[in-house]
């Protein structure tokens, strides 16, 4: 079907070796600057947000819809009149519980704002993991979408979700703390030990660990596990829970497996750190003597 | 025109499977449904040459790496070794029905999962070579979304297929000529 000639053949050769070559030009460049985007993937990626912003809505209406389908899948049985009855009060009960479910959500979202002393976005999630073998997540931001840089924490009232990879426009990747790639320095309230927390590579689920805690630490199943504040995250932000300690016979360490708090699977708001808290006035606490009052008098 | 027809439809794959898959109840693995079009191309040798095959896997990896958040380069690499491959046993192998179709895509989801891993760990060592356990999973997901989704790419192929619509065209213009002569 295609020509045989030697000419055709050389230019098939031609391309595939340029595309060879080109992934792997990508893929070095990927290596040495993660966070560079050209001119063409901001393009793509611009066309493209918009559109995966809308699948992703379109994704939770069907998802909502198909919850109340599985509602009314239970209430079928029932005498016409009293279905329709219950179809009806069922709907008006789930929006109000989807409604309420979100105001609390926001409220949440507000509060942990207002209690971070640092400067924060909010932002909408619009992807989860698109491949298995790197947990990323994409989010969009309604505004400042100037502010956010490569490195900046993210966060959600639950604890811990990650660190801006690399942005474009209005949407960013978040890095989870569950991608191998990733480290947080976190601590264990209840001993004091501190360790870095980094992502369990060829987990089904979402995991991650703590490296370089020494053995002499007495952590247990179950201990809580916080941001020690380093690194841009605030102090003392829940990462996750202990869920499981095996000491190493031979070295000093021990592996530690984490549960995180954040339910990955069902981010839709977060909180991106911008700017982190100022630092804490050494003078807080003490007192201190008013100096005498000089200049204009107070008017009456 | 076939190229771009075939690239937008996988595209439209990658934003199906990064959102409304992600929102279903088995959200931790689905299909990689790019694949399956780097593999329509690849499995394709009277349709696609070598270079176009190539070409779109390349755009399709690239597309998936963008999408992703994955490394650049990653899935483009992946993908570009994928059609290859695919290309050297399609002259070998004749992939008929249903049950030959999900096992292909199984087999070149395995593949890419293989080579995904294998090129992540050398990009960043501290993934090390771990994530392949969810890849048979992957592979049966991919390997059941399989079948629709390369009938569904022959369909398109079809339609517009150069040769075919080269002939579309002469009809076309055969009848356009026939309504312009006078009748006896």
């Amino acid at each position: 079907m295609f020509p045989t000639g030697h000419r055709q053949k050389v230019r098939e050769v031609v391309i595939i070796t340029t595309a060879f070559v080109l992934s792997l030009f990508l893929l070095r460049q990927s290596v040495r600057s993660p966070e560079y985007l050209s001119p063409l993937d901001r393009g793509i990626l611009t066309l493209v947000s918009p559109v995966q912003s809308a699948f992703a809505t379109l994704a939770r209406s069907i998802g909502h819809v198909a919850g109340r389908y599985v509602d009314l899948v239970h209430v079928r049985a029932e005498n016409e009149k009293l279905r329709n009855d219950n179809d009806h009060l069922r709907a008006e009960l789930l929006e109000a519980k989807r409604g309420a479910a979100e105001s609390v959500r926001f409220q949440h979202l507000l509060g942990l704002r207002n209690a971070v002393a640092a400067e924060t976005l909010v932002a909408r999630v619009i992807a989860i993991d698109v491949s298995p073998y790197f947990r990323v997540a994409r989010i969009q931001l309604d505004r400042g979408e100037s502010l956010v840089q490569r490195g900046m924490p993210v966060i959600t009232p639950e604890g811990v979700v990650g660190r801006i990879n690399r942005t474009s426009g209005e949407t960013s990747d978040i890095m989870l703390s569950v991608d191998p790639r990733s480290a947080i320095d976190v601590v264990l309230p209840r001993t004091g030990g501190r360790g870095i927390l980094k992502g369990k590579p060829g987990e089904n689920g979402y995991r991650c660990a703590i490296e370089y805690l020494m053995q002499g630490e007495q952590a247990k199943e179950g201990d809580l596990v916080v941001t020690s504040g380093l690194g841009g995250f605030p102090r003392d932000l829940p990462v996750g829970k202990i869920s499981k300690l095996v000491k190493n016979s031979a070295g000093l360490t021990q592996d530690i497996e984490i549960t995180p708090d954040v339910d990955f699977a069902r981010l839709s708001e977060v909180l991106v750190v911008v700017a982190p808290a100022p630092p804490a006035d050494p003078d807080a606490g003490s007192k201190k003597p008013l100096a005498p009052a000089h200049g204009l008098a107070v008017y009456r | 025109m076939r190229s771009v027809a075939t690239l937008a439809v996988g595209l439209l794959l990658l934003l199906l499977q990064s959102t409304v898959m992600e929102f279903a109840p088995m959200h931790l693995v689905t299909p990689t449904l790019g694949l399956l079009v780097v593999l329509y191309v690849g499995m394709a040798p009277l349709k696609w040459a070598p270079g176009s095959a190539v070409v779109v896997g390349f755009s399709m990896g690239y597309l998936f790496d963008l999408v992703s958040g994955a490394p650049r380069g990653v899935h483009a690499f992946v993908f570009v070794t994928v059609a290859l491959i695919a290309r050297v046993l399609a002259w070998r192998l004749a992939v008929r029905g249903i049950v030959l179709k999900a096992a292909t895509s199984f087999v070149a989801s395995i593949i890419a999962a293989v080579l995904i891993v294998v090129v992540r760990a050398q990009i960043s060592p501290e993934s090390g070579y771990g994530g392949l356990t969810q890849a048979p999973l992957e592979a049966l997901l991919t390997a059941v979304a399989g079948p629709p989704v390369l009938w569904l790419l022959a369909r398109l192929d079809g339609r517009l297929d150069p040769a075919l619509l080269r002939v579309g065209l002469a009809r076309r213009r055969a009848r356009a000529l026939g309504q312009g002569m006078p009748q006896r």
